[in-house]
């Protein structure tokens, strides 16, 4: 268990690509991070960095305190969990979950003796002698886990671990994983693009994109206080309703018909663009202020339903409990407390207040 | 698994015909495989049945189908000629293409995987340039070669036939079992690293495993080569490191030709390379590297 600091780290491909830029994050020790973002935003080259698998460009990673840049990833006491598994496709099971072992010389014994614990924990222990080719995707992952899991190393690194497992698959095991980290309590730094996933497992979330760091903060927080415009649109389902029309007069700004007060903060950037996420909107009459809608399209999405609305500042989303799903054509205010209406300046950037 | 029984459950009903019985395209593709087969193998019983024929027998015209087998031939092959007979020439051909095999199959992937795995500049220029060393036919390079044994004494000599067998064969090895190491998921490799190998033991440990058909396929290829090589080893070695090919073609020399001894030494020349090749394809796994990964 370690704690670990990138500090200002960037990677810049051969031809010139920046994969990362000066990207600062602090994962505690025995902390489960997740980082979140889409394909491209940096965060491979990120875990591929703490792995000692890429280069670092400019910048620091400390472990436990120690520079660790420049080390070879076997010197660096991690484990590691591939999207595709990465198994040892000549080796039996039983020699792939022992190789981390193997390379330390640890006595048969005491390697025949973790690796049928680990084994047993993970529920493969019928399936030590076979090897990798016979086995279905999701015993190839727990083969995989076991194989990180056999040692307590300083870190583990998760790289999309459950991207190719069908769904049920990735429910059962992301529990696991969860539980498996409490039990090992090692610092872990797990990589998806599934939002669903990063809540269920982490105990802190990342969102990346385009090379650089959006926000840190829990699931809750990314919901309820996005730093920008990508991390509100990105996190979120059904997707945050975005109005990019503003009006402001003196301390005043209006979404189409609905009146609202500037936010605190924004003396110096001016809104340019709100947003409001469909769970936090609700129906009112036509007579109470608010955003005016017609009901264009209900998804059902079982105890409650996301209703598609036609508004004078464009589409809105709201989340309905199925006993008051409006019909479709019917028309009604669309109403949010003011704290969860979101501003964001020209740039991107949340307006809050007492940032002025 | 439950998943894998439907799997193969699926696929049993394909053989709709009852076992044994054939359509006409089955005859008739059996029909021509066989003759094609009967063609391939014809000069090999030609040699193999002259070496067992009496000397009418072998001048028979029509060919004798049916004849008493002699082992004469082999008597004459083995023990008599030149008071030696074959056995050091059949020696000296296994110590060369075994010497010259290992060298070429072990040098050759250590030089594959380096190309592959590591970043050189120039690299697809020297897979070029490595395969470009072929583009000549070997007489060309005879009278270089030649001079550069004798400048060194090693005319007559084990280790000169070994050493060109070995840098002739180096470059198919190295462009073949490219191949099998670019299809290794780098992602295996980077994972034996995080679980503690140096790169020369994740060469040995997990890269070689897994390009072992590779390995079996160049080794074939390069022991054929140096077993039948005749050009280099006429002219390299004389009778202390002459080779079967340097033996056989001694066959042709003044006294008219003894066809019954030589196609002998030819069958006792084809038989052990014959026997390598079909124990090493018993080994020739496919599709070793399936199911690492996805």
């Amino acid at each position: 268990m370690a704690h670990v600091q990138i500090r200002n780290v960037s990677k810049i491909y051969a031809d010139g690509t920046p994969a990362v830029t000066g990207l600062d994050l602090d994962i505690a020790a025995g902390e489960f991070l997740c980082v979140l973002g889409p394909s491209g935003c940096g965060k491979s080259s990120t875990l591929r960095m703490l792995a000692g698998l890429e280069e670092v460009s400019t910048g620091q990673i400390l472990v436990d305190g120690d520079d660790v840049v420049g080390r070879p990833a076997r010197e660096r006491d991690i484990a590691m969990v591939f999207e595709n598994y990465a198994l040892y496709p000549h080796l039996d099971v039983f020699a792939n979950i022992a190789m981390p072992l193997v390379a330390r010389r640890r006595p048969k014994a005491e390697i025949r003796d973790r690796v049928g614990r680990i084994a047993g924990t993970m529920g493969i222990t019928e399936h030590l002698a076979k090897r990798p080719g016979k086995l279905s995707g999701g015993q190839r992952q727990r083969v995989s886990l076991a194989r990180a899991m056999i040692r307590r190393p300083k870190m583990f690194l998760m790289d999309e671990p459950l991207g190719h497992l069908e769904e049920y698959m990735r429910i059962e095991l992301r529990r696991e994983i969860r539980a498996l980290h409490e039990a090992a309590g090692g610092t872990t730094f797990y990589i998806t693009h599934d939002q669903e996933e990063a809540a269920a497992v982490s105990d802190r979330i990342a969102v990346m994109s385009s090379g650089e760091l959006q926000q840190l903060g829990t699931m809750k927080e990314l919901i309820e206080r996005p730093a920008n415009r990508f991390v509100a649109e990105f996190v979120g389902e059904p997707p945050i309703s975005i109005f990019e029309e503003l009006r402001a007069t003196g301390t005043e700004v209006s979404i189409g018909d609905w009146r609202l007060p500037l936010p605190p903060g924004s003396r110096k950037a001016r809104p340019a663009s709100a947003g409001v996420r469909p769970a936090h909107f609700r129906i009112a009459g036509s007579d109470m202020p608010g955003l005016s809608a017609e009901a264009r399209l209900v998804q059902p999405m079982g105890e409650s339903a996301a209703v598609l609305c036609d508004t004078p500042a464009g589409d809105a989303t709201v989340i309905v409990p199925m006993a008051a799903v409006p019909r479709e054509g019917d028309r009604f205010r669309l109403v949010a407390a003011p704290e969860h209406v979101h501003f964001f300046a020209a740039s991107g950037r949340a307006i809050r207040s007492g940032e002025d | 698994m439950a998943s894998m029984d439907t799997s193969t459950a699926r696929l049993a009903p394909k053989a709709a015909r009852a076992p044994g019985s054939l359509g006409t395209g089955d005859i008739l593709r059996y029909a021509l495989a066989s003759i094609f087969v009967g063609f391939c193998l014809f000069p090999l019983y030609m040699v193999l049945s002259t070496s067992l024929k009496a000397e009418a027998d072998i001048f028979a015209f029509p060919p004798a189908w049916s004849f008493r087998p002699i082992w004469d031939n082999f008597n004459d092959a083995l023990f008599v000629f030149g008071g030696t007979g074959v056995m050091p020439f059949l020696l000296n051909s296994v110590i060369v293409t075994a010497a010259s095999t290992a060298a070429a199959v072990g040098l050759g992937a250590m030089v594959a995987y380096g190309l592959t795995r590591f970043r050189i500049r120039g690299g697809s220029h020297l897979f070029f340039f490595i395969l470009s060393t072929r583009f000549a036919p070997p007489v060309a390079f005879v009278v270089p070669l030649y001079l550069m044994v004798r400048q060194t004494g090693l005319m007559d000599t084990h280790l000169a036939l070994i050493l060109i067998y070995t840098s002739m064969n180096l470059s198919l090895v190295v462009w073949i079992i490219r191949g099998f190491f670019e299809a290794i998921p780098v992602e295996i490799e980077e994972a034996a690293e995080i679980d503690g190998y140096s790169r020369l033991q994740i060469f040995f440990k997990v890269a070689l495993p897994l390009v072992k058909p590779g390995l079996i396929t160049t080794a074939i290829l390069s022991a054929i080569m140096s077993w039948n090589e005749f050009l280099i080893a006429t002219v390299m070695t004389q009778n202390k490191a002459a080779t079967l090919p340097v033996y056989l073609g001694g066959f042709s020399g003044s006294m008219g030709l003894e066809w019954g001894p030589y196609m002998a030494v030819g069958a006792i020349a084809v038989l052990p390379i014959m026997i390598f090749t079909l124990v090493l394809q018993k080994h020739l796994v496919r599709g070793l590297t399936f199911g690492a990964v996805r």
